[in-house]
């Protein structure tokens, strides 16, 4: 039963395809981002320093699009290590202790909480994550997370189109296994999934895991759609391929593997196989080989 | 400046290290930082290392807040310094030290007078 067990968003394979799909558009990933004013400063090179640069400039760029963890929801703290019921009434506020051991990773710090009622417990994620701020603060982050975060103001965002900027704020802000992490990342996804507005996060480190949600939940034709509507027919086998590897019992990833299919074939069988958007695929198909044909022949 | 009458380089005829609260902060509004000194020093002054620190006052979440450096804290005790009795207390609570006394015997205190005028009131 090993071969079967479901792929998960670090293996090597899953990356890479991620990766692919990610495209590498220097123009967007190096655009004028809001910093201190400077002069420009301009550079006389050759045709080989030009293509160093760029070769340099790829390999940062590659840095820049690392993808963000993908983990599951945390549990919930509960856990009591003391009870004094006979402190009750002393005290009218609780008591927050954080140990400030500066060798100590931020996980394994305690933080302890004393009640009104005499209770000592481990203090909650969020208690937790405040209180690192406030001693260890970290850059972007905030020790009360924004407003901007709850759900009636995200709506505003997603009008303005500014999921990318949400997002790495986001990233910022909070801890990859928090549920409000989770929580903004699916709605900017649902967001982006409903409006077809694939292309705004298309060259960032935000992509892969749009496409690891919208896969794992079978929301993928807009996406697909988008894809041979751009004429990115590698990006959109590379989606089919991923699909297949985290859903293997389905009836076109059986057929794939029995027939073998590769390119176009494969769109065609899951087009009829799996998809609710059937008929735009094929109309998208179909504008995609006229376009071919006649580039072809001109 | 380090002359022989200096401040800063003052040696004391016994006395010992402790770990006490130093007041800080502005007017009505006062911030502990939990330090280990000299116990001749000014109560604000000079001090070998901080340790910590305890805001009294509650924040928006009706906590107070208080950093503790554990490792440092096993240290200076492990030197052999001694402790104040708010810094008692103050551990006590925090779960490093066993509970004070004074603090059980404070809450007992409290209970006795707040059950006795209702004892008293009521015949």
């Amino acid at each position: 039963e090993g071969k079967t067990a479901k792929p998960s968003f670090t293996d090597e394979a899953v990356q890479n395809l991620l990766y692919k799909m990610t495209g590498l558009n220097l123009q967007k990933v190096f655009r004028p981002v809001k910093m201190e004013l400077k002069p420009p400063k301009y550079k006389l090179m050759t045709e080989a320093q030009l293509e160093e640069a760029t070769r340099k400039a790829i390999e940062e760029a590659k840095e820049k699009l690392a993808m963000p963890p993908v983990l599951k929801e945390r549990v919930p703290i509960d856990d009591v290590l003391a009870e004094d019921k006979f402190l009750e009434g002393t005290e009218s506020t609780k008591y927050v202790f954080t140990d400030l051991t500066y060798s100590v990773p931020h996980r394994e710090r305690f933080i302890v909480v004393r009640e009104t009622n005499g209770v000592l417990r481990k203090a909650t994620w969020e208690e937790r994550d405040r209180m690192i701020q406030i001693f260890f603060p970290k850059e972007g982050r905030r020790v009360i997370p924004p407003v901007v975060f709850k759900d009636e103001n995200l709506v505003t965002v997603f009008q303005q189109d500014r999921h990318e900027d949400i997002l790495n704020r986001c990233i910022a802000q909070f801890e990859p296994d928090s549920p409000d992490y989770i929580r903004v990342h699916h709605r900017t996804y649902d967001d982006i999934e409903k409006h077809g507005k694939y292309d705004l996060l298309r060259s960032t480190r935000h992509f892969g895991g749009m496409v690891w949600y919208l896969v794992n939940r079978k929301k993928a034709d807009g996406l697909l759609i988008d894809m041979i509507q751009r004429d990115l027919l590698g990006d959109a086998t590379s989606l089919i391929t991923l699909y297949h590897m985290l859903h293997p019992e389905c009836p076109s990833a059986k057929e794939a593997k029995e027939r073998n299919l590769q390119g176009v074939d494969l769109i065609k069988v899951f087009a009829k196989t799996e998809s609710q958007k059937e008929g735009y695929i094929q109309l998208a198909l179909q504008a995609y080989e006229e376009a071919m044909a006649a580039s072809t022949a001109s | 400046c380090l002359l022989a009458g200096s401040r800063l380089l003052k040696g004391y005829r016994g006395g010992h290290v402790v770990i006490r609260f130093a007041l800080g902060g502005c007017t009505n509004r006062p911030f502990f930082r939990i330090v280990a000194a000299h116990s001749k020093r000014a109560r604000d002054g000079k001090y070998l290392e901080q340790l910590g620190c305890l805001d009294p006052l509650p924040n928006v979440y009706g906590e107070k807040v208080a950093g503790l450096n554990l490792e440092r804290l096993r240290y200076w005790l492990g030197c052999g310094a001694q402790l104040s009795r708010p810094a008692e207390k103050l551990l006590g609570l925090a779960g490093f030290l066993p509970l004070h006394p004074m603090t059980v015997t404070g809450a007992e205190r409290l209970r006795r007078r707040r059950a006795a005028p209702s004892a008293v009131d009521s015949p």
